[in-house]
């Protein structure tokens, strides 16, 4: 079986409305992938900086997948969230991104959105904060079911992934 | 004896060597950095520091408002699994009115996967109190909150629960060495990856050129 080390981190987010930001992250694998060893999901912890708009969450990923296929090459996606001052949270964003096929460091930054809502609901949300958030969190890295949302930019979730890739070349595979 | 000579055969070797080289804290005017590498299992440090602190140093009086800490890192080590990659933890302290150590920041990174030179630019974050009550102790008894092991910033679980604040940063450059990891089967470049295709219109030229040798 063809191995793949994905090391690296997810260093940080900018461009949101507001700080005290955090991030839950998971990763996504089609069936012929297999999790061997480390965290396939996580929670950043909650940074809100002194200086400038750059959350810093420089939170370690190490993964070791082991591969029958190429079908489903693993993807990371994120659900970005804010803490308010009454430890309330509010969803700030999703986004996904895929893990490079090619080896070495990538440097990466993956756009996120929020579901939009009605008029009403972003009338509610001006006043009282929340709004929509999606039920199926799968949506989040699937096209299927896209085509009924309404989103609006957010911001950018910013990682450094390290791909390192066994025994591709060995079946033949060029990445 | 065999299976000495199988393990022999499978391990590979990372030398990393570099420096702390600057610091940027807007806020601070004397700042020292200690750090440590944090890695798996399976790694072992054949040469060089697993942990150090610099000196204490002053933000220059200029325009760059910087510190320079110029400490050299140069460590080595060996493993067979790349799951554990070493990461490099820089926690940076400075002194209080009274005098005290005080923490200024945690950044952790990995260790680049690719030889070469990075210069590498962290990000330090210290720990908030959980609470308004603790944060109004922390401030009566000048003491910040600070992690028990600074380990804790190189491991993805039980992030969740802490609140920190980023204010400023730390540059580092590394230069990566490796041994005998392609011939493990890794790839860390994309050059690395051996093209079937090239190889097998390569392969009557090479049956041609093999007599001949």
């Amino acid at each position: 079986m063809a191995e793949m080390h994905l090391i690296g981190q997810i260093k940080g987010a900018s461009g949101f409305p507001d700080q005290s930001l955090f991030c839950k992250w998971g990763i996504h694998a089609g069936g012929a992938w297999r999790v061997m060893a480390g965290l396939r999901e996580g929670q950043t912890q909650v940074d809100s900086p002194q200086n400038e708009d750059y959350a810093a969450w420089s939170h370690p990923i190490d993964l070791h997948f082991a591969t029958k296929g190429l079908q489903g090459w693993p993807k990371i996606h994120f659900q970005v969230w804010h803490l308010d001052s009454f430890g309330r949270t509010e969803l700030y964003g999703y986004g996904h991104c895929h893990v490079p096929t090619s080896p070495g460091m990538h440097k990466m930054e993956c756009p996120t959105w929020r579901p939009a809502g009605t008029t009403r609901e972003q009338i509610a949300q001006m006043f009282v904060g929340g709004g929509p958030q999606l039920r199926n969190s799968d949506l989040i890295y699937s096209g299927a079911d896209r085509y009924h949302l309404h989103t609006l930019a957010m911001g950018k979730v910013h990682l450094e992934l390290g791909v390192m890739l066994r025994n591709f070349d060995k079946y033949g595979i060029e990445c | 004896m065999e299976g000495v000579r199988s393990d022999r055969a499978s391990v590979f070797l990372l030398m990393v060597n570099g420096q702390i080289e600057t610091a940027d804290f807007p806020e601070h005017d004397d700042i020292y950095c200690r750090y440590c590498f944090v890695f798996g299992q399976d790694w072992v440090i054949t040469s060089g520091l697993e942990e150090g602190i610099t000196q204490m140093t002053r933000k220059s009086r200029d325009d760059r408002q910087a510190f320079v800490i110029n400490f050299p890192l140069d460590v080595s080590f060996k493993s067979t699994n790349p799951h554990g990659w070493p990461q490099l933890v820089v926690h940076a302290y400075g002194l209080d009115i009274f005098g005290k150590d005080v923490v200024r920041g945690y950044g952790v990174v990995h260790v680049p996967i690719t030889p070469g030179r990075h210069t590498l630019r962290l990000p330090m974050f210290v720990p908030e109190s959980s609470s308004r009550f603790q944060q109004l102790l922390s401030w009566m008894m000048s003491r910040r909150p600070e992690y028990t092991d600074p380990k804790v910033v190189a491991h993805g679980e039980g992030r969740e629960v802490t609140r920190v604040r980023s204010q400023g940063y730390v540059t580092v450059t590394l230069n990566v060495v490796m041994k005998d990891m392609k011939k493990l089967g890794y790839d860390v470049t994309p050059s690395d990856v051996s093209h079937p295709v090239m190889a097998d219109s390569g392969a009557p030229l090479t049956a041609t050129t093999a007599p001949s040798s």
